[in-house]
């Protein structure tokens, strides 16, 4: 709790909890990253699945996404560590943060067992005259995953001390 | 009243229903929002550049109505649970014009133009950045209304 403390009060990050307009600002900005990108992350596995957009390779859909998945990336992580580490104190002990970031965890150990057999051999998964099994299941579980992960944060605002 | 009525019951009488109601508020407008991001993305004609942005948008399409439609119903659900504090919301009414003209906006310029054959790539991008900009104002009105309850 003392270095729950000692994080928000570092004058940047209090600074910005106080303000009336940028902390609403940062978390709209949060908000809207969920739906830009992970508008490309849903396109990218419904189009593993083979629900849509099959006119298109899995090939041009995953590499056109790829940077503008990676730059919402940054956005989304530096916006919700401004959120959280700003109200230390009050996300150290809820629970729905905690499991929300184990779900974080869980999506970069997705990325890495899925990366280099799935998003990376994608040509592969083109050349396949069925889309093979082990992308459907990639596909699935990261869209389980990223359901958790929107549920769990709108969750955090529901946990209180009392 | 308003306030007295059987969803503001059913939402009030149980924590969890105002808390899925929100969590199918932003589920919905991340897939509706993202399926118009994505064919705006091909608009501005920043990828997916083998299909035409007409064929995209067919893709999209069911996305963007299904979504809709659970944004509306669950929004309705969140408005009618706590109507009085929403009517006087300052930021609220503003988020329901702006609402109102990315939906206009949507299916009339938006979809005409991602249905043309060739369109200037100036008119294709503008009209892309304006839907971006409209459902950003629509998040972030959603957001902010949140704030002054």
């Amino acid at each position: 709790m003392a270095i729950a403390h000692s994080i928000q009060s570092i004058p940047f990050l209090s600074n910005f909890s106080e303000s009336v307009l940028a902390y609403p600002i940062v978390m709209s900005t949060h908000l809207l990253c969920i739906a830009f990108f992970g508008g490309m992350i849903l396109i990218t596995n419904l189009r593993l699945l083979g629900l849509t957009f099959k006119s298109l390779t899995i090939t041009e859909v995953v590499t056109s996404f790829r940077p503008w998945k990676r730059l919402g990336a940054v956005i989304m992580i530096g916006t919700g560590l401004m959120l959280a580490t700003c109200e230390a104190e009050k996300y150290a002990p809820n629970p729905y943060f905690w499991t929300k970031m184990i779900i974080l965890g869980l999506i970069f150990v997705h990325g890495a067992i899925f990366r280099p057999i799935v998003y990376l051999r994608t040509k592969e998964l083109d050349a396949s005259p069925v889309i093979p099994a082990k992308a459907k299941l990639a596909a699935i579980l990261s869209l389980v995953l990223w359901t958790a992960m929107f549920t769990m944060g709108r969750l955090i605002a529901y946990w209180d001390t009392d | 009243m308003l306030l007295q009525n059987a969803v503001a019951d059913a939402l009030n009488s149980a924590d969890w229903a105002f808390a899925l109601a929100e969590c199918v508020h932003i589920g919905g407008f991340a897939i509706g929002v993202g399926s118009i991001a994505v064919l705006d993305f091909r608009m501005l004609n920043l990828g997916l550049r083998h299909e035409t942005a007409g064929r995209i948008l067919r893709y999209t399409e069911p996305w963007t109505l299904v979504a809709l439609v659970l944004v509306f119903f669950s929004g309705a659900a969140l408005f009618l649970s706590q109507t009085e504090i929403y009517l006087v919301n300052l930021i609220f009414p503003i988020k329901m014009y702006v609402l109102a003209a990315a939906l206009l906006f949507n299916f009339t310029i938006h979809r005409k133009v991602a249905q043309m054959e060739s369109p200037p790539p100036a008119l294709s991008k503008s009209v892309a950045g304006v839907s971006l900009l409209l459902w950003a104002a629509v998040v972030f009105g959603g957001l902010f209304t949140g704030f002054l309850i």
